[in-house]
């Protein structure tokens, strides 16, 4: 073996080194879809509660967001395993997961004794619910350098405000939107952002 | 004139370096996952991981998930060492400048 072809080789090595170490670490997960599986659940719960749906088992509406929310946290769980199975575990995605995680839990503890103490006053539950999706958002957003998770986060904060100082139908329209456009239209953005990212995955592969 | 470095035998074959390199970048990843990414057989794989397993640079784990075996590998101290000398030993005999 000549001193060129040598060097070649060690060549070959280095570049094998760096395209399987940013192989490793690319993200391949998705989870984009859970924001607007979470922004329908939120829609569901809104429109129980509000009286939005007939029929004997949506008569109970403060059992709206209690089972709502236990029914969505189940099927978030369920696909959640379902779709990560295979993938490795980076310390990255162990980071951005256990945020949503303890939101999840939070939530989901926050909510179910809301509605089954009865102590519903709208407009801090609005509150409440806001400035936690906005905490977790911010967190999210700057862990992954993502400045337009971070905007959902002042959306959600706004939205917070809003609550507070605001009547209770503008308290309402501001909940809406920013489920809207933070939960359905961030989540779809983010899915097509996704698949963009594996298929050029793919052809790179 | 200064010694050359030596490079490590058990690291140098192409895919053991290729799995270190991709387990230097996650926790713990399963064996399927390696397989797809270096798109390599079972038999080889199985016998490379095998091979860094024994000179202490990977560890194994098996469990079962939902009822399914699963065999997770990880990289380990000695084996984050070994590659970071080894990429500086190609460092020095190349010459050039590389960041893990």
């Amino acid at each position: 073996m000549t001193a060129d072809t040598e060097e070649l080789d060690l060549n070959d090595r280095l570049k094998l080194i760096e395209t399987m170490i940013a192989e490793g670490r690319r993200r391949t997960e998705s989870y984009s879809w859970v924001f607007v599986l979470w922004g329908l659940a939120y829609y569901v719960a809104i429109a129980w509660s509000t009286g939005g749906f007939t029929g004997a088992i949506f008569g109970a509406r403060n059992l709206a967001w209690p089972v709502t929310m236990t029914v969505f946290f189940v099927l978030t769980w369920i696909l959640t395993v379902r779709r990560s199975r295979n993938q490795p575990v980076t310390t990255h995605g162990r980071a951005v997961g256990s945020i949503w995680f303890a939101m999840g839990i939070s939530m989901f503890i926050l909510l179910l004794s809301l509605g089954l103490s009865g102590r519903g006053d709208q407009q801090l539950f609005i509150a409440v619910t806001s400035t936690m999706l906005g905490t977790t958002n911010a967190a999210s957003g700057m862990l992954l350098k993502w400045k337009l998770q971070f905007a959902c986060a002042i959306v959600w904060w706004l939205a917070a405000v809003a609550a507070l100082f605001g009547t209770v139908t503008q308290s309402s329209i501001a909940f809406l939107v920013a489920i809207f456009f933070c939960q359905i239209v961030f989540g779809i953005y983010g899915m097509i952002r996704e698949a963009s990212q594996r298929r050029q995955g793919v052809s790179h592969a | 004139m200064p010694e050359l470095p030596e490079l490590n035998p058990v690291i140098h074959g192409k895919l053991r370096l290729a799995l270190l390199s991709l387990l230097s970048g996650v926790e713990e990843a399963e064996f399927t996952w390696l397989r797809s990414k270096t798109g390599s057989t079972d038999g080889n794989l199985g016998a490379q991981l095998l091979k860094l397993e024994e000179a202490g640079y990977v560890a194994i784990e098996k469990k079962f998930v939902q009822r399914k075996p699963q065999t997770l590998y990880r990289m380990t101290d000695p084996g984050r060492q070994a590659l970071t000398e080894y990429v500086q030993a190609l460092k020095q005999l190349l010459g050039g400048a590389i960041g893990v």
